[in-house]
């Protein structure tokens, strides 16, 4: 690892089950993962896996069942639901599959909106700038039903980076897009990372996209592997959804 | 930082803002407006017409109000002997409350006309009689004009044109009343309260009450009847009311024109009755449609609140935001109801103005400066804010609480459009406080706990059967649909899959058709019933003081005449003496009765007493027998009583009663009980005997007859031979009694329309909620390839189904709330209404249909990327 030593996100023997009908269900168990301030990792993983369920903990939308987990030295284990907002509003930034911009707010008010939650008083000015540098200048006062998938994940993305969030946790950031517009959208994400020295955590089945990322980790039925280098052999273990894109790796 | 500044603020209002410019908030808008808007324009509509129906009736008691007494009231307190009651307290009060006053004292009396002489019935008035209404007067027989006058000059009468024949006079003429003599000045043509006792037989002269001392008709032991009529505003005479009836003894009666028994109180008991219950519905039926569209706005605010969440939104943030966005589109919207219902007040009184009485149009013209609108007033103002305000709280305040406390954890889960693990008490909460808002606002509106509460609980009732059978029905009608076309398979499949949503908004549609078709249904039977109470032909003239030897006379002109009579009834005066051995005590002041009273009460007057062989029309024996029915006793002396003497005088089956018919005494049994319907035009009797009993005691006769126009001037020829039979001809009453139903229906017919565009709005309201599930089932149905056809047939048939399962179910329903209607609020004949089950059906599965293929149409058209970019 060739970043600064400084742990912006720990866990320790996290895990959570959930009650199906009487039933325990173990979605995540024994997750021991450290993240250094700056790194991008990427955590990859077969449908049903545990990713989601991972990123949601790790950036305190929920709660473990067990174990701890710590973003920039707070207990968010610890934490309940308004201090967990306090910290996410502090330290961390979000890209979701589905973009899940506020269909009644234009673009420009969408990337304002997290600004404004952190008493930002320029707020206006720094989403214009942002929505220039993902392109989008023209189209500010568009609402997101007038935008394409991939513009409005760009809105999403420039929404994510105006508070310059710690941590930037994507979820499938690219899920929902063709190729073309999926290779521009991880440009511009990795772009705006570098810029702002972003720590970025990413949940993907994307392998180019994961590989984009200074490290790997693949979920396998809701536990942790270490993958430093994605190998050919174990790339066929991998969600059949990817097969196209693991020949083209290959 | 100031509230404008504040970054919740701001977002709040840009928010609604974008919302209601990209029409996301129409529905809720609509909802909350149309509640608002029914309420103000009901309350102010059916207010109005209540007080111009009033106005207009109140003409039949000459006031609103009228305290009647046969002792005359004394004019001050007197210290030594303090009474309850004094005319200078009356004054007094009325002064205070600006309220206005008239007298009269009606007697009966000789006049006379040199040597000719004629019984007549002498109403001395003050000279602001009437309060209401109008008498017309004709100063000159040759002329047909009539004016409007109050009371006649000192030393001048106006007298009634068959005292003209009778006398043997002219106007101009003089008269002799008692001690003084007076002008004939003018003939009276319309006596507003005028009475419909078919048994006052004396023709009327009028004189001015100033003038009735010289008469020295007034002496102790005379036979009078006083009158106090007072006229005001609606609270003013409530006031008055509350304060002047504890004071009251039982001699003194106050009475306004409902509680007199007539047709007309009837009729307007009735309206305001259906007025006050349609008015109730609308608030329902706008409630629901606020409750419905609250949870749909909840619906569709969850991804943002997770989206806001997500951000680091504290909790205060969000509560904020909402609560304030919430607020400003309740003001919004109630600003919006109140206007739209003030427009629907006024077009409801363009449309039926030439129906509305002259006064109220007057009244109007004054109020607003001329300009032609009507002021509603600030009662329906406040009642409509206050329901826009309890609506907008109460039903949205669950949702709203579940909006803010939705989990971030949407944005990676999804929206739940369920929400899981509720406690118990929270659910148990989430139906109260809108149950129990609703229990307000009916019970604000109608002041009628007992009615709001029978309202609410028949209507939870009703919900819980409805939601059980409507699944039971969902179930039944997906067997069937699997045999059915694909359409319809897929349609009624959806139906099921979608049980508890449709469940739901299948009680929600059959609420709504059941108040429309309640409300039709009992608009119908309304008017029919008044209609029924006065059908063509009813009997227009009465002839009175028939002698034995012209009964047959009479019955030959009748028939030749092919005239439509009824029986011609036997008059015989007598008294009631005793029931059983206890005698009737005599007519004693209340302060007298207070501790010691031995005597039984009675009737306090000469009865009118006739004999019949066969149960008279529109009688019927609610306990004990009819003499033709009962073979063994049918020769025994027996007498047959109305049931409200009965129940007054506490008189049962059974009973002896003794009765004093001039200088004889007789004693009969109590046979049988009935029940008479006293509003048919027809002679009606507390007191019938069997034929053994009074068959041979002296006798005027009575009959009512239907005269037609074209025969009235062979009546008065027939009569003009027949001097001594009085004729009451109540041809004006009538047409005034028509003219006053034809106002009610208009009104009825008005808010009929208010009540069916709420229940539309819930329609409406409902479908739009089930939009986005919707639109991800078609996103999903399109990408595997459903055709359009297909797609939109199913939707078609699957609200078509819905509706029309609740046009079903909502015809069972109204039909029993129907007839607890009739039969325990108007009272009325109940009846069945198959006929409204083909329209509820029809018009359900229309209507529904419609509207959700309308609401879907838009996605129906989308091409299949957009739908699922809009859905994923």
């Amino acid at each position: 690892m060739n970043l600064n030593s400084e742990i912006i996100l720990k866990t320790q023997l996290l895990a959570k089950h959930v009650m199906l009908e009487d039933k325990q269900l173990t979605l995540l168990q024994d997750i021991n993962l450290a993240v250094s301030t700056g790194e991008t990792i990427a955590i990859v993983g077969s449908s049903g896996s545990g990713k989601t369920t991972l990123l949601s903990i790790l950036a305190g939308l929920d709660l473990p069942s067990y174990g701890e987990v710590y973003l920039k030295n707070k207990p968010l284990h610890q934490l309940n639901e308004e201090q967990r907002s306090q910290v996410r509003a502090d330290h961390v930034g979000f890209i979701f599959q589905q973009f899940l911009l506020i269909s009644s707010l234009t673009a420009l008010e969408n990337v304002m909106l997290p600004a404004e939650l952190a008493n930002d008083d320029n707020a206006k000015q720094q989403a214009l700038d942002l929505l220039a540098q993902v392109g989008l200048s023209e189209r500010a006062n568009h609402f997101p039903a007038q935008l394409s998938g991939g513009e409005q994940q760009r809105v999403a993305i420039a929404r994510a980076f105006i508070t310059k969030p710690d941590i930037l946790f994507a979820d499938e950031p690219t899920g929902n897009l063709d190729k073309y517009t999926s290779t521009h959208i991880a440009d511009l994400l990795f772009d705006l990372n570098k810029q702002f020295g972003t720590t970025l955590v990413l949940v993907t089945h994307d392998l180019i996209l994961a590989q984009r990322c200074q490290r790997r980790v693949e979920m396998q039925g809701g536990r942790l592997i270490n993958k430093q280098h994605l190998d050919h052999t174990k790339s066929e273990q991998l969600n059949t959804d990817t097969k196209i894109i693991q020949a083209e790796n290959v | 930082m100031s509230f404008f500044m504040a970054n919740w603020v701001k977002q709040s209002i840009r928010l609604l803002k974008h919302e209601l410019k990209r029409g996301e908030l129409t529905i809720i808008v609509l909802a909350i407006a149309l509640g608002v808007a029914s309420v103000f324009s009901l309350a102010g509509f059916s207010g109005k017409i209540k007080q111009a129906l009033l106005n207009e009736s109140t003409s039949f008691i000459a006031a609103d109000r009228v305290l009647q007494t046969s002792r005359k009231i004394a004019l001050q307190d007197n210290i030594t002997q303090p009474i309850a009651l004094s005319r200078d307290a009356i004054t007094h009060k009325s002064q205070q409350l600006n309220i206005n006053q008239a007298q009269q004292v009606l007697m009966s009396s000789m006049v006379f006309a040199g040597d000719v002489m004629a019984l007549v019935e002498i109403q001395a008035i003050s000279s602001s009689y009437p309060l209401r209404g109008e008498l017309l007067v004709n100063y000159s027989i040759n002329a047909n004009e009539l004016t409007a006058a109050n009371a006649p000059e000192l030393g001048t009468v106006f007298i009634e044109e068959k005292l003209l024949s009778l006398l043997e006079v002219a106007i101009g003429d003089v008269i002799d009343i008692g001690e003084s003599s007076f002008v004939i000045k003018a003939v009276a043509k319309q006596i507003p309260d005028a009475s419909f006792s078919v048994f006052t037989s004396g023709v009327k002269v009028i004189i001015n009450i100033a003038d009735l001392d010289k008469t020295q008709l007034v002496q102790p032991g005379s036979r009078l009847t006083y009158k106090y009529l007072f006229s005001g505003d609606v609270d003013a005479i409530k006031a008055l009311t509350a304060w002047l009836e504890p004071k009251l003894n039982d001699s003194q009666r106050w009475f306004d024109i409902q509680s007199k028994q007539s047709p007309l109180a009837n009729a307007l008991n009735k309206a305001e009755k259906y007025l006050s219950l349609a008015s109730l519905l609308g608030i329902i039926l706008a409630a629901v449609a606020v409750s419905v569209a609250s949870r749909r706005y909840a619906q569709r605010h969850q991804s943002s609140v997770g989206v806001y969440k997500a951000m680091g939104a504290s909790l205060s943030h969000i509560r904020k935001l909402y609560y304030l966005h919430w607020s400003l589109l309740s003001v919004f919207s109630i600003t919006l109801g109140l206007l739209v219902g003030y427009i629907l007040a006024q077009l409801g009184f363009y449309a039926i103005q030439d129906y509305l009485p002259v006064q109220l149009t007057m009244n109007s013209v004054n109020n607003s400066n001329f300009s032609g609108l009507i002021t509603l007033g600030f009662y329906p103002l406040i009642m409509a804010v206050f329901t826009g305000l309890l609506c907008a709280l109460a039903f949205a305040i669950t949702p709203l609480q579940e909006l803010i406390a939705t989990s971030p954890l949407v944005v990676i889960r999804g929206v739940n459009l369920k929400p899981s693990n509720q406690k118990f008490r929270d659910r148990v909460g989430q139906f109260l406080i809108p149950l129990l808002a609703l229990l307000l606002l009916l019970f604000v509106f109608s002041s009628d706990l007992m009615l709001s509460v029978s309202l609410l609980i028949g209507g939870v009732i009703v919900s819980t059967l409805l939601l059980v059978f409507g699944r039971l029905l969902m179930r039944l009608s997906r067997n069937i649909g699997s045999k059915a076309g694909a359409s319809w398979h897929l349609a009624l499949a959806n139906l099921q899959r979608r049980a508890h949503a449709n469940s739901v908004q299948l009680v929600s549609f059959t609420i709504a058709i059941k108040l429309l078709l309640m409300i039709i249904v009992l608009r119908g039977a309304l008017l029919n019933e008044w209609q029924a109470q006065l059908p063509e032909q009813t009997p227009n003239v009465f002839l009175v003081n028939i002698a034995q030897s012209q009964v047959d006379h009479v019955e030959q002109f009748i028939e030749q005449q092919s005239i439509i009579a009824s029986d011609i009834y036997a008059v015989i005066r007598g008294r009631l003496t005793a029931i059983n051995s206890d005698k009737i005590a005599k007519e004693v002041s209340k302060e007298q009765t207070d501790g010691s009273d031995n005597g039984r009460k009675g009737v306090g007057r000469e009865l009118n007493l006739t004999w019949r062989e066969d149960l008279p029309k529109e009688n019927n024996v609610v306990q004990g027998k009819w003499w033709q029915n009962d073979l063994i006793d049918a020769n025994k002396p027996q007498v047959s009583i109305e049931q409200t003497l009965a129940k007054r005088l506490d008189i049962k089956l059974g009973d002896s009663l003794t009765f004093q018919l001039g200088s004889e005494v007789i004693t009969v049994d109590v046979s049988s009980i009935r029940e008479v319907n006293w509003q048919s035009m027809q002679p009606n009797f507390y007191m019938i005997f069997n034929p053994q009993v009074l068959a041979d005691y002296p006798a005027s006769y009575i009959s009512s007859l239907y005269v037609s126009a074209d025969k009235k001037v062979q009546l008065q020829n027939f009569l003009s031979a027949y001097p001594t039979i009085s004729v009451i001809d109540v041809d004006v009453m009538i047409a005034q009694l028509r003219k006053v139903i034809e106002q009610v229906s208009k009104a009825v017919e008005f808010i009929l329309v208010l009540v069916v565009f709420a229940g539309c709005l819930v329609l409406v309201a409902q479908v739009q909620a089930s939009m986005e599930e919707r639109e991800r089932e078609i996103a999903i149905l399109r990408t595997i390839g459903a055709k359009g056809a297909l797609l939109r047939n199913s939707i078609l048939l699957e609200f078509v189904a819905l509706g029309a399962i609740a046009g079903l179910m909502a015809s069972v329903a109204m039909e029993l709330t129907v007839y607890l209607l009739q039969s325990y609020l108007f009272k009325m004949q109940t009846s069945f209404h198959f006929e409204y089950w083909l329209l509820g059906i029809v018009a359900g599965a229309s209507f529904v249909g419609v509207v959700g293929l309308l609401s879907c149409w838009r996605l129906l058209n989308m091409s299949s990327v957009t739908l699922i970019r809009r859905t994923m």
